[in-house]
């Protein structure tokens, strides 16, 4: 049987001796995993043991792409990063829009593999089949846009496709990112001080080959369908114009926009954040992600006040979120700003600013001191301060240097009860959500694999009470419930089978948007699409497909049981269980998450009282093999 | 009746540089999605933000016409668009080199030219484009598409201040 959409070849570089190699993609894979994230956490399980230090030669670092990686499918020009996780020491992923996936794809690879650590700064080069490692200590210490543009010009060629880390990806900050297009973030778990740690300052790639489908014809009118379909979306059309920033407006008007490090879910200054306020005064133009009829990326230039001339993508809802209400700053220009900081310095902008956000309150509660600080009086809605802590934390300088190790290990450091207010699940900072108004994104955050992730569960349907997509998908005698957000009951069911929906989103792999917001595609549109992509008739329904979800995230879960991860740490920060939210519409509200854990557990096949999976569970999935590895 | 003529008209306000267009493009005439063989190309500029769409035309000279040492290039008198005819194409390459927007290039797999046909009057990529900054209509529409455009956007600055100094009254 030839197999559509796949190139069949894995890329391996070996750092420590220099060493390339190519090997075959083993073609049972494809059936169980159907790539992206699945044939990650199958590489990584078997290849990084437990208990590997993320930062050391033993931890790999994977670049993923999917079956229709690099075809017109809609929104698939995605990429996945991953490794086993600096900031949590857990599963890591990253994914991330731009062109790098493609790239590769046309390269002639479904995935590359770092591994090892070269003796000094190097790039790789992939063109096709000239692989090389390039000399990067003149680059080393320079910004990912400044490399990226140096890269191209030293290779004479401007459609390279660069992923760069930053000066702090090289000076292992915990929540480094790596840098794609100048400004697309593979930003979460610190997928950049990995490479930072093997001395790898970039991967540069270049392909002239293509993307053959199982199908053609019947592919290629099936993508065309499916672009009219997000052509023709009005919630598309809406998100094509405001971005990210459509969110600001509404998670205020139901109470959840995440205010003074997640104290309140209301923000008196959110109309400066909001897409009516931003747009007709700072946005310049309008671009999209390979094969995107959407289009939520936005450049913005500041002509007045301390950040005049800063022109720069983004930042989406979240760098709204982190370095605006967040930290009470009222000012578009300052997330502009500390966007661009993020970006030429590698690093993530929700873990940036929630351990800024908890420095700040440990400060007004006296657990840090000037004397922590250096001098610096630690205060809510100071833009320029908020920028001068992101520039010392990307150097690492003075106490920048604690707060470059996240807010967990910072708290943990500092002691004296400053846990309290490090708003993160198992080391990854809380994203711009909140359980107590939607009680589904709570359970979410406790149990998603690389930490408190809004990516991989968060369920929309519920949030902003799509009756009519709930009761199709988990059916009407759940409603009302299943939509309520400040109910516990049938909130596992609406998550598993999100979760589920969006792992095969990230196998194949498409973008968030269109999937999981606005609700365009689903699991039966991939059932009718990956056939004809691949010509495995296997994927041709949504039982198959929700058995292989199930199977990668009881392996991400398997994987983390290594490192010691059970049901104790699915848990949340106690702001959220048991702080009432103080004002808004959700006024009162905690997260019980007890009873919506043993929902999911249930649902999930995996043991109540510690949450890891069940032997039945690890048959009926076929991961004994899995137990070899442990 | 008069008929004008169609070109691939661009208009790079709209182009968000997604490159739907390239592989539409390879997807009709190659059977397989392959930018780096598509008959037009999106240079990207990411540190500026901006991206410009190159397609094969309208050309106020033809450069490739002119450099065809045996006349495989030939333009069509009214719309001015440039064919090749691949059976007297020597594979010199000077077109590649001449063609200012460089869309013509050489398939050193299969030693042939490639370059757009416009697929026969109903072009893939303009009905790909998500934006409408590719299409397939009458030059003269161009620079009225421009003007409409600049017309609106004073209209909306218009409308931005008097609600501006509205508010602060």
């Amino acid at each position: 049987m030839s197999l559509g959409g796949y190139n069949g070849k894995i890329l391996r570089v070996n750092l420590s001796d220099g060493s390339f190699e190519v090997d075959p993609l083993p073609k049972s894979w494809v059936k169980d995993y159907i790539g992206g994230d699945g044939f990650g956490v199958k590489l990584l399980f078997e290849e990084v043991p437990g208990g590997t230090d993320p930062l050391s030669a033993d931890n790999k670092l994977i670049i993923g792409t999917g079956p229709i990686t690099g075809t017109m499918w809609p929104m698939s020009g995605r990429t996945v990063f991953i490794s086993k996780a600096p900031l949590t020491g857990i599963w890591g992923e990253s994914h991330v829009g731009g062109f790098l996936g493609p790239e590769l794809k046309y390269a002639g690879y479904d995935m590359l593999v770092v591994e090892g650590k070269a003796e000094h700064p190097v790039y790789i080069r992939i063109e096709d089949t000239h692989l090389e490692l390039c000399e990067a200590s003149h680059l080393w210490g320079s910004t990912t846009d400044q490399t990226t543009i140096n890269i191209k010009k030293a290779h004479h060629d401007p459609d390279i496709q660069v992923a760069a880390i930053g000066p702090a990806g090289e000076r292992l900050v915990r929540f480094a990112s790596v840098i794609v297009n100048h400004a697309r973030a593979a930003g979460r778990t610190g997928m950049g001080s990995v490479l930072g740690s093997k001395n790898v300052k970039a991967i540069a790639i270049r392909g002239h080959g293509g993307v053959d489908v199982y199908d053609h014809e019947g592919f290629f009118e099936l993508a065309k369908k499916a672009h009219r379909r997000v052509r023709e979306n009005p919630q598309a059309r809406e998100m094509g114009k405001w971005g990210t920033w459509i969110l600001t407006a509404v998670k205020q008007e139901i109470g959840e926009l995440p205010t003074y490090n997640h104290r309140t879910g209301v923000f008196p200054g959110f109309e400066k954040l909001t897409g009516d306020y931003i747009r007709p005064r700072f946005t310049i133009s309008d671009r999209a992600c390979f094969g995107c009829s959407l289009g939520c990326k936005k450049v913005n230039y500041v002509k007045t006040g301390p950040f005049a001339g800063t022109l720069e993508e983004g930042p989406e809802y979240e760098g709204l979120m982190a370095f605006g209400s967040s930290l009470g700053i009222d000012d578009y220009a300052t997330t502009l700003k500390a966007n661009q900081i993020c970006n030429r310095y590698g690093m993530d902008i929700i873990s940036a600013g929630a351990t800024i956000g908890f420095a700040i309150e440990a400060f007004e509660n006296g657990v840090i001191t000037e004397k922590d600080t250096g001098g610096l009086k630690l205060e809510w809605g100071n833009r320029e301060q908020a920028i001068h802590l992101l520039e010392m934390i990307a150097a690492r300088q003075e106490f920048g240097n604690l707060l470059a190790e996240g807010s967990k290990r910072a708290a943990e450091s500092i002691g004296k009860g400053a846990g309290k207010y490090a708003m993160h699940v198992k080391g990854l900072e809380v994203s711009g959500q909140d359980g107590r108004t939607h009680r589904s994104i709570g359970l979410g955050h406790a149990t998603a694999a690389r930490g408190a992730d809004h990516l991989r569960s968060l369920v929309v349907v519920d949030q902003l009470g799509y009756e009519d997509v709930a009761a199709k998908r988990w059916g009407a005698d759940k409603l009302p419930e299943i939509i309520d957000p400040y109910t516990e009951k049938y909130k596992a069911t609406a998550v598993v089978e999100s979760e589920n929906a969006y792992c095969i989103r990230d196998t194949l792999i498409v973008c968030w948007y269109s999937v999981s917001w606005p609700p365009i595609f689903w699991m039966e549109d991939f059932a009718e699409m990956l056939p004809f992509a691949t010509g495995v008739k296997h994927f041709g329904s949504v039982k198959n497909l929700t058995e292989i979800a199930e199977r990668v995230v009881t392996m991400k879960r398997l994987f983390n049981k290594r490192e010691g991860i059970t049901r104790r740490d699915d848990n949340l920060p106690d702001r959220f269980t048991k702080e009432p939210m103080p004002e808004g519409p959700g006024k009162g509200q905690t997260v019980d998450l007890d009873p919506m854990l043993d929902d999911y557990y249930r649902l999930r096949g995996w043991d109540l009282k510690t949450g890891l999976p069940t032997e039945e569970t690890i048959k009926r999935l076929s991961l004994e093999w899995t137990k070899a590895h442990s | 009746m008069l008929i004008l003529p169609s070109q691939l008209v661009v208009d790079y306000t709209k182009c968000t540089g997604c490159r739907i267009c390239e592989l539409a493009c390879t997807a009709k005439k190659e059977g397989r999605f392959q930018p780096s063989l598509a008959r037009l190309k999106i240079v990207r500029y990411d540190d500026l933000g901006i991206d410009l769409p190159n397609v094969c035309g309208p050309c106020e000279t033809a450069p490739c016409v002119d450099i065809c040492p045996v006349y495989a290039i030939r333009r069509d008198p009214i719309s001015k668009m440039t064919f090749l005819d691949n059976d007297r194409c020597i594979l010199c390459k000077s077109c590649v080199g001449a063609c200012v927007n460089g869309v013509i290039l050489l398939d050193t797999k299969r030693m042939r030219i490639i370059k757009c046909d416009h697929c026969g009057g109903d072009p893939e990529c303009a009905k790909a484009c998500p934006t409408g900054a590719i299409s397939y209509s009458h030059v003269s529409v161009a620079p009225s598409l421009d003007r409409h455009d600049k017309i609106s956007s004073y209209l909306r600055e218009i409308e931005r201040t008097a609600q501006e100094s509205g508010g602060a009254e």
